[in-house]
């Protein structure tokens, strides 16, 4: 099991793009037990690897609720990154 | 007006993150400031008070190395306990354990090398060999971390940061202006080199592990750091300067005196809560707004430092000689200019004043 930002950053390998809530989706099975999963950190985990240029932002819209929900993807340099520090 | 709203939306998430970047980087500073207090208070303190009283048993060199060593490595330790506390509280203590053999683990454990034994030596050398004429060359540390985040991490760095990184270091310049009147003493060169490898070791540090802290949670990272530091600092560095000093096996001796010494334990329990976080805040800052306007932001510790110093030990504890000198308040006003400077380009706020107008007029 990875440690959970890892796992939050190694999803964009596999993924076009993502948002916080998909990426809820996508680790609940393995970190839903864990204190650390919780929306705003992935949301603060996405924007902080948004200012480091390991992700850029794709799109943002409203859903029905008008939450909004911004998509990141990988950068070129952020998957080299992400690949050599954690891993494929 | 549904994209209107979520354009509205946007901005406010980008801007409360930019505005919670600044103010982790800013209370790092601050508790900094608290961290320095009360390690000198904790340091002054049970057994610590007969080691450094004029009639000290202990040599010249025990006295300023050893015990510099000593005391940095006890708060450390201390510190590393509050880490391992808090991140089991959080949940993150396996976490902790997973991160420590990977290789972001490994690029913190060396980072809180650099940052920790090597560079707190350097500055304490360095300090001894020259004295306070290094402040300025170590005060060179937020500068030399943006330009290593420039070139290590295509990091933004424009001439307006760069002007805004020298208001900042005038500041720096105008609150140790009284002490840099000393001259320079004998030996004062080499201790200026030395000093250079803590200013650079720190900016290695902010730089390397701020980004760390992108793929690291960084309070994962704090306990990383503060784990490696305390013991490099205890199990290994300390023995070093103990041979260098003729007896190694004062290393023991002083940690167990110093460690079974309750009136000095309580406050370093203190300084090392506050180390904590002056640390893990730094590294956060610098991951969410960039090294160069996070290390500006922290480097407001060198109005911080005496600040709470004056508050702490002169007001609160009655000591005498920590009064803050009035030109540490224009300082702090010449470093908030320099950090606004870093963060906002004031061309932007007459662009946007002009618009504003022009709107209303419409």
């Amino acid at each position: 099991m990875l440690p959970f930002n890892f796992a939050i950053l190694k999803l964009f390998l596999s993924v076009e793009e993502a948002d916080a809530d998909q990426v809820m989706t996508q680790l609940t099975d393995e970190y839903h037990k864990s204190r650390q999963f919780k929306k705003s950190s992935v949301i603060e985990a996405l924007m902080t690897a948004e200012a480091n240029g390991l992700l850029e932002e794709t799109r943002f819209d409203l859903d029905a609720e008008e939450q909004l929900h911004v998509y990141y993807r990988a950068t070129a340099e952020g998957r080299t990154m992400i690949e050599t520090y954690i891993g494929k | 007006m549904s994209s209107q709203l979520a354009r509205e939306k946007k901005t406010q998430l980008a801007r409360s993150f930019f505005v919670k970047g600044i103010s982790v980087a800013t209370l790092s500073g601050m508790m900094y400031g608290l961290y320095s207090a009360f390690i000198t208070y904790a340091m002054g303190e049970g057994v610590w008070s007969g080691w450094y009283a004029e009639n000290t048993v202990l040599t010249m060199f025990v006295v300023v190395y050893v015990l510099g060593v000593l005391g940095s490595g006890i708060n450390d330790t201390i510190s590393a306990v509050w880490a391992i506390g808090i991140a089991a509280v959080k949940g993150k203590l396996m976490d902790f354990f997973r991160c420590f053999k990977t290789k972001p683990g490994l690029v913190m454990i060396i980072c809180a090398v650099v940052g920790g034994p090597i560079a707190s030596a350097a500055y304490i050398i360095s300090l001894q060999m020259a004295g306070s004429i290094i402040i300025p060359i170590t005060a060179l540390c937020p500068a030399l971390g943006a330009l290593l985040g420039r070139i290590l991490f295509k990091q933004k760095l424009n001439g307006r940061m760069i002007i805004g990184i020298l208001v900042c270091l005038t500041a720096t310049l105008m609150i140790g202006w009284s002490s840099l009147q000393e001259g320079a003493q004998e030996g004062a060169l080499l201790g200026c080199i030395i000093a250079l490898v803590a200013a650079l070791g720190w900016a290695v540090e902010g730089c390397v592990a701020g980004f760390g802290t992108t793929v690291i949670d960084y309070e994962i990272g704090i306990t990383i750091r503060q784990v490696t530091s305390g013991v490099v600092n205890l199990v290994i560095f300390l023995p070093i300067v103990c041979i260098i000093g003729g007896n190694i096996l004062l290393a023991p001796e002083l940690t167990f005196a110093a460690f079974t010494s309750g009136p000095s334990m309580i406050f370093f329990v203190v300084s090392g809560f506050f180390a904590l976080f002056a640390y893990s805040l730094w590294y956060k800052g610098n991951s969410m707004c960039g090294t160069a306007l996070g290390m500006a932001c922290n480097g407001a510790y060198s109005f911080w430092g005496p600040f709470f110093c004056w508050l702490v030990l002169g007001v609160f504890f009655g000591q005498s000689g920590w009064a803050l000198e009035p030109i540490a308040w224009v300082a702090a006003i010449v470093m908030f200019l320099g950090i606004l400077l870093i963060a906002v380009n004031p061309l932007d706020w007459f662009k946007k004043k002009n618009t504003d107008a022009t709107e209303e007029a419409v």
